[in-house]
């Protein structure tokens, strides 16, 4: 699950060095958490979080297919 | 000529020295010779052309990989094909279409995960390239099928309002339905078409011709 929010933050990200994304399960899924630098962070939000919650439809895709559920938040 | 990597006809030739064939070799002078480009390389069309299938092969691995990620399995097929424009014929942008099996879940409900999907590789070609490339990603011709359902129902839908002389409503669309709509009645002699309402709830209207 990781794999594919690292793939997508270094994609859209002036500095892909500092993208970083850990992975969490509890008993609701997997929580992925997304850093990346302060310049970017406008980046992988967009307006109106539009660019986070296009990340989020495809991470449910991947998640649906494994049976999971995944969640991802920007910190 | 190979060195500048040019054909015979892109170069003028000036002979300096037309040099001696010598005898069995011996005593042979090689010519002197000046070769100029006669055209800028490379041609600003063809740089152009060039430049597309650039993208064009980012876009594609770009979607390849994003779809290994999510564990589908798939391919992508690239989408060459012209659509016309009433006498003229405009050549589409960028398209894929994205084949295999059990898919459904990649267009999601009304296509949005498409959309999404599409949304998502627009962005990253573009962060990768510097050029906004507008790119259509189809999967298993979703969209080809649903513009083809979207046009029958306009002009079913324009017969009845003909006949009645009453509007009908239809159910809210994203933008591009819409304009599907809206195209298909454009030159439909007896009814007009209008989009009413804000955002996901906004709808195409097909009213009776007043005249």
């Amino acid at each position: 699950m990781k794999d594919l929010v690292e793939y997508i933050a270094k994609s859209i990200v002036n500095a892909p060095d500092d993208v970083q994304v850990t992975e969490e399960e509890d008993d609701q899924g997997i929580i992925l958490k997304l850093q990346v630098a302060d310049d970017d962070k406008g980046r992988v939000i967009g307006k109106q979080g539009r660019i986070a919650e296009a990340m989020r439809t495809l991470i449910r895709v991947k998640a649906a297919k494994a049976g999971t559920r995944a969640t991802l938040e920007i910190v | 000529m190979t060195q500048l990597n040019a054909s015979r006809d892109e170069v003028r030739v000036n002979v300096v020295s037309e040099g001696k064939p010598g005898l069995l070799g011996i005593g042979a002078e090689e010519a002197k010779i000046i070769v100029e480009r006669l055209t800028p390389m490379p041609e600003p069309e063809e740089n152009e052309a060039e430049m597309e299938e650039g993208v064009a092969g980012i876009a594609e691995s770009i979607l390849e990989r994003l779809l290994a990620l999510m564990e589908l399995e798939a391919t992508v097929q690239r989408q060459i094909f012209q659509t016309t424009n009433g006498e003229e014929q405009i050549s589409s942008p960028l398209a894929f279409d994205v084949l295999g099996d059990d898919l459904g879940i990649l267009i999601g409900r009304r296509g949005q995960t498409l959309a999404t999907l599409q949304y998502m590789l627009r962005l990253m070609v573009s962060h990768q390239t510097k050029v906004w490339t507008p790119i259509v990603v189809d999967v298993e011709g979703y969209k080809k099928r649903r513009s083809e359902a979207l046009q029958a129902l306009a002009v079913r839908m324009a017969e009845q309002v003909r006949t009645r002389g009453t509007p009908f409503t239809l159910e809210p669309m994203p933008a591009y339905e819409r304009r599907i709509i809206h195209l298909a009645l454009a030159d439909h002699p007896h009814v007009t078409t209008q989009s009413i309402g804000e955002g996901d709830f906004r709808k195409v209207v097909i009213l009776p011709e007043r005249d």
